[in-house]
């Protein structure tokens, strides 16, 4: 167990290096001189080399790495070239709740409906009601996120000017409290972002429950004449979850990608929608952030589910 | 070269799996082209012949094309292939000449040009003169929408070239030779898995769009009229999609190596090379062509996903993306202008993920049940 828990812990520090390290090189190859944007008119050669100088940009590049890699582990990214002395993480520090707020629920919410949607596509397989399920849960994980998202605003916007409703189409609320008006600026972006991940839940743990359902032990405890419920519930149910923790880090990239497209469209001021802003002023230092932010909460993820996989299935430790 | 052939169909592996599938329906045995190389050509000695000789590559097409839905999914692709292909040589002749207030007598090939703005026929909606109406700045939409699914094709295109080139080499090596290139592969897949999605190639084009708007911009078809960042995206997404296909093969590669035919191979002298290029890349035929179908799927998305984002086609060019956010602009009192690219765009996404599973169900009938 302990060498497993090296081995993996050794992987995850080889991403995360890695990860970081590609973002540096982004940046370092960036196009534009930085500097030179900020002092804009004010440009003279010798505050140009003190800026440089500041900014830590004249050091050759594995010195700069290796700062940058050093500044990280202080939760610090850097200064905005957008705005002098700004850093990024003050920036993006408001949009950090925000975009946590509409992740986990639409997390929680995947797992809450997706998973008995799939056990139950299990248990009725091969019938109408499975073929329909799986047939609306493959169209809902192929469709974009951002096209449910554009469907929905159509309707909202319909019933708006329809029925004077006055639902909101942008915007979240205030973050964490759930008021009338914040539940409705959060409804449906949290909706359109729980869709595919849902889709994707409801599709393994029907998979993972069949072949549960095919094994031996199954067999031997309705053989033995054990009510149903509890074969399913307590027997089936329970090893059929033990596949579902693997595929978590992929569930939390799924809703990553689509945090982009939703807080865009959506209006919703998360770190997402930051970022998209940054890139049109081309702040490079807070793209790096974000995505620096964004793949370490995947690897995390990633390997929380490994771990947890090594705890409730003690066979891979022989592997 | 001949007995080779003979011993891949023997001995491939969906040869072997095909023996657990039930007997095709006499329809199908029956039907179409002469095998090469067969003497008898009387119908009975055919039909006969047929029965046992039936190729699991045929055997696969016939199981897709009882499948309805994947069968409608690649009429619709052909579709979508052949319409911004031709469409626009069509439809340029359609209609006569316009009286503008604006730009005086202007033909048909002028304002039904994607990039065409007719400024007082704002917002119209379907007419006789603009098929699917116009948009916000007076565009033709079907046009524009045109030349939207003509971008997706050529991004969709680039992508899969590298991405199949890419991830049959490293694939094949890896699973082939192992050795330190698997566990190259390995590192570097892990890595890549920790950009989901879109954020890799969100992170380059957002980075590098600026340089491609000042070198590639000159370019005619892929460089002008907005396209500079094309290349761009596509080399994004063909980045972050070649792994998982390496993945792919190797695992099949894997597979593949411990078959019979190739210890065969092996003992009669035939060198490496000439294994994996004669028996085992053919055998890659069929996990090949369902990742690839269903990453166009992925990719089509990616390259609508940044146009919308504003990271890929920029004004005054058209992608289905860059539709969506225009028409977004003004969904409160034109709908219409959002739904028709999101609807398209809804359309090809499924066409391929459906194609894709009906593909991995016809070669690998055991994935259902």
């Amino acid at each position: 167990m302990l060498q497993f828990l090296v081995r993996r812990f050794i992987g995850f520090l080889f991403v995360i290096l890695g990860v970081t390290f590609i973002t540096f090189i982004m940046g370092y190859f960036a196009p534009g001189d930085p500097i030179r944007t900020l002092l804009g008119s004010h440009y003279s050669p010798l505050l140009y080399a003190q800026l440089k100088h500041e900014y830590g940009l004249d050091l050759p590049w594995y010195q700069q790495y290796w700062n940058y890699i050093v500044r990280l582990t202080r939760f610090d990214f850097g200064l905005s070239f957008k705005v002098q002395d700004r850093p990024v993480w003050d920036i993006l520090k408001d949009g950090v709740p925000t975009t946590l707020e509409l992740g986990l629920w639409a997390l929680f919410f995947q797992i809450l409906i997706g998973v008995p949607v799939g056990v139950f596509s299990a248990l009725k397989a091969n019938t109408w009601l499975d073929t329909a399920n799986m047939g609306l849960m493959l169209v809902l994980f192929a469709i974009p996120s951002f096209v449910l998202a554009v469907y929905v605003q159509i309707i909202i916007v319909w019933l708006d000017t329809k029925t004077g409703l006055g639902w909101p189409v942008a915007g979240w609320g205030n973050t964490w409290q759930y008021g009338i008006s914040d539940i409705q600026s959060k409804l449906f972006p949290t909706l359109v972002l729980i869709a595919a991940g849902l889709a994707y839940f409801a599709r393994i743990s029907r998979t993972s429950m069949l072949e549960v359902l095919r094994q031996d032990f199954v067999r031997t405890a309705r053989a033995k004449g054990m009510r149903e419920r509890v074969v399913i519930y307590r027997h089936a149910l329970r090893n059929a979850m033990i596949s579902l923790v693997t595929v978590f880090g992929f569930s939390l990239g799924l809703i990553v990608t689509s945090t982009f497209f939703i807080e865009n469209i959506f209006n919703v001021p998360g770190i997402a929608q930051v970022t998209i802003t940054s890139i049109t002023d081309r702040d490079y230092p807070v793209i790096q952030a974000t995505v620096i932010l964004l793949a370490t909460t995947v690897v995390l993820g990633n390997l929380i589910s490994d771990l947890l996989y090594a705890v409730v299935d003690p066979r891979i430790k022989v592997s | 070269m001949d007995t080779q052939d003979k011993d891949r169909e023997l001995a491939s592996p969906e040869m072997v799996r095909s023996s657990t599938v039930p007997p095709l329906d006499r329809f199908e045995i029956v039907a179409d082209t002469p095998v090469p190389g067969e003497l008898f050509t009387t119908p009975l000695a055919k039909n006969e012949g047929r029965k046992e000789t039936l190729s699991p590559l045929r055997e696969s097409l016939g199981r897709l094309r009882r499948d309805k839905r994947a069968m409608v999914s690649l009429g619709l692709i052909v579709l979508f292939i052949l319409i911004p292909l031709l469409g626009p040589l069509i439809y340029q002749h359609i209609g006569g000449t316009y009286h503008s207030s604006l730009n005086g007598s202007i033909s048909a090939s002028i304002y039904h040009n994607p990039f065409h703005q007719e400024l007082d026929r704002q917002d119209e909606f379907i007419s006789g003169q603009y098929w699917l109406g116009t948009d916000v700045i007076g565009r033709d939409l079907l046009a524009r929408l045109m030349q939207g699914m003509l971008v997706s094709l050529f991004v969709a295109l680039v992508v899969e070239i590298v991405d199949i080139g890419l991830g049959i080499l490293v694939g094949v090596l890896a699973g082939y030779y192992g050795g330190w290139i698997d566990q190259l592969l390995a590192r570097f897949t892990d890595l890549m898995f920790a950009f989901p999605g879109l954020l890799f190639a969100i992170m380059i084009t957002g980075i590098f769009g600026g340089y491609a708007d000042t070198y590639l911009s000159s370019i005619p078809l892929i460089g002008a009229n907005g396209n500079s960042r094309l290349i761009l995206v596509s080399l994004a997404l063909a980045f972050t999609a070649w792994p998982m296909m390496a993945r792919y093969v190797r695992g099949q590669t894997l597979q593949i190596k411990e078959q019979q035919f190739i210890e065969a191979a092996h003992t009669a002298g035939t060198s490496d090379l000439r294994i994996i290029w004669r028996h085992i890349i053919p055998n890659l035929f069929s996990i090949v062509v369902v990742a690839a179908t269903l990453d166009i799927a992925n990719t089509v998305i990616g390259e609508a996903g940044l146009s919308l984002l504003g990271l890929g086609v920029q004004q005054p060019g058209s992608s289905i993306g860059l539709m969506i956010s225009d028409g977004f602009a003004v969904i409160e009192n034109h709908p219409w202008e959002v739904f028709l690219p999101s609807l398209i765009l809804t359309a090809i996404v499924l066409a391929f993920s459906f194609l894709g599973d009906g593909l991995r169900d016809a070669f690998d009938p055991r994935s259902t049940s």
